[in-house]
């Protein structure tokens, strides 16, 4: 007989591919506050599609770079242009290593 | 448990003063930070300079961490002495004196060590205190560990969670539990897994916050993933470089046969498409060519060699060296 076990392990959605998060969904998810999302879209570090604050929706992208973003300025005492200026240099040097390594 | 020296963490002597406690930590943190140096001690490192400034950057914690004394040694084991914080303030309330950042696997903030922790009380959830009315849980982050072959066949793991929960008496116990979480098939290293409502609970009614995993790779000895590709390297004899063969490629799906087109120089990239990471999107798999020259060791090989020479006598390995 053909029998089947399902499983009961959960399953979740990816980020980067499936989801798109609010602004309340990424202040939660990177415990930040709404104020600290809109200076990180005025200072242009995150781009959400939409026009106005509240139908602002960021791309799951997002949700690594704010935290990476939120990181930064929490250990490093960094202001928002410092963090996106350092943001902006990390992703240079990931691009780089990852050309030196193909 | 052993004593910490925060003041050798953080290179300073006893006497220094707190600009010059703060200068020597922001420094320090620059340097070791886990998101931009890539030293492979880089996480430990800046964990335990986080932690000598969360004691020496407050005065009334420094004092009384100083009130202990100065001979003990980095390492040494120890013990605090009865009522070694008699008239110091930093345990009362019960609130977390630090900022926010929850002490989950996976780590934010700092993960306090034992000494921090039987000094200083346990690191809460940030936000304590009691709110009123109901109050969504906060979203619970972890790090999840797979095997490149997880990403291409799909995976369960069983992972353990700790999460600071708050007990009757308002003091904050660290609870385990254990999740079967399935892996789809394609993740990518560094995407996130959402599974919603497995973060922390709420309270009064509040919805429970969100679970985010972040996955990461074991690293492989053959394979190395660049995002949705793949790459292994194929090493060939000259002969196989120089007149084209068909080899055997290793895949993480199994072993593929692999054309070699004739006159393949070292460091050719040959694709074989779509056998990358799985997805919408799938990635490719990349063989890059290395060329192994074998030892001369007999008569025979020698000579081989020897013909090989005589049949390249114009042969310029160097040209380019030439000024």
């Amino acid at each position: 007989m053909n029998q089947r076990t399902i499983s009961s392990a959960l399953r979740g959605s990816v980020v980067e591919e499936d989801v798109e998060l609010t602004t309340v969904e990424l202040c939660r998810a990177c415990q930040t506050s709404e104020q600290q999302i809109e200076l990180w879209v005025f200072e242009g570090v995150l781009q959400p599609r939409g026009t106005s604050r509240e139908s602002w929706r960021f791309s799951g992208d997002s949700l690594a770079r704010m935290r990476l973003a939120t990181r930064l300025t929490r250990d490093l005492e960094l202001n928002t242009p410092g963090v996106a200026l350092a943001l902006d240099l990390l992703d240079r040097i990931a691009e780089l290593e990852s050309r030196l390594a193909r | 448990m052993k004593y910490k020296d925060y003041y050798e963490t953080l290179g300073l002597p006893r006497s220094a003063t707190q600009d010059e406690i703060k200068q020597a930590y922001r420094k320090l943190a620059r340097k070791y930070h886990p998101d931009v140096s890539k030293m492979a001690d880089a996480e430990s490192r800046f964990k335990e300079i986080n932690e000598a400034n969360e004691v020496l950057k407050d005065p009334e914690k420094r004092a009384a961490y100083d009130q202990m004394g100065s001979n003990w040694r980095a390492g040494q084991e120890f013990q605090p002495p009865p009522n070694w914080d008699a008239g110091f303030e930093f345990r009362s309330g019960g609130a977390s004196p630090f900022g926010s950042g929850g002490p989950f696997a996976g780590g934010e903030g700092f993960d306090a060590s034992d000494f921090f922790e039987t000094l200083f009380g346990r690191r809460g959830t940030g936000g304590a205190g009691r709110r009123r009315g109901s109050v969504a849980g906060e979203d619970h982050h972890a790090k999840v560990l797979i095997d490149l072959g997880d990403a291409y066949r799909g995976a369960e793991r069983t992972i353990t969670l700790r999460a600071p929960v708050e007990g009757p008496d308002g003091r904050i116990a660290l609870q385990e539990r254990t999740l079967d979480v399935h892996i789809p098939k394609g993740i990518r290293p560094g995407q996130h897994l959402r599974l919603a409502g497995q973060g922390n609970a709420g309270s009064d009614g509040g919805r429970a916050g969100d679970l985010y995993l972040e996955i990461a790779f074991n690293p492989h000895p053959l394979f190395r993933v660049d995002g949705a590709d793949v790459y292994v390297e194929l090493p060939l004899a000259p002969w196989e470089a120089a007149l084209g063969a068909t080899v055997d490629v290793p895949t993480p799906e199994g072993t593929v046969q692999l054309t070699v087109p004739k006159g393949s120089a070292a460091g050719r990239k040959l694709r074989l498409k779509g056998r990358g990471l799985p997805g919408k999107n799938p990635g490719d798999l990349y063989a890059v060519l290395t060329i192994v020259v074998p030892k001369a060791e007999t008569d025979a090989q020698r000579a081989a060699f020897e013909d090989l020479a005589k049949a390249y006598p114009n042969f310029q390995s160097r040209a380019h060296l030439q000024q």
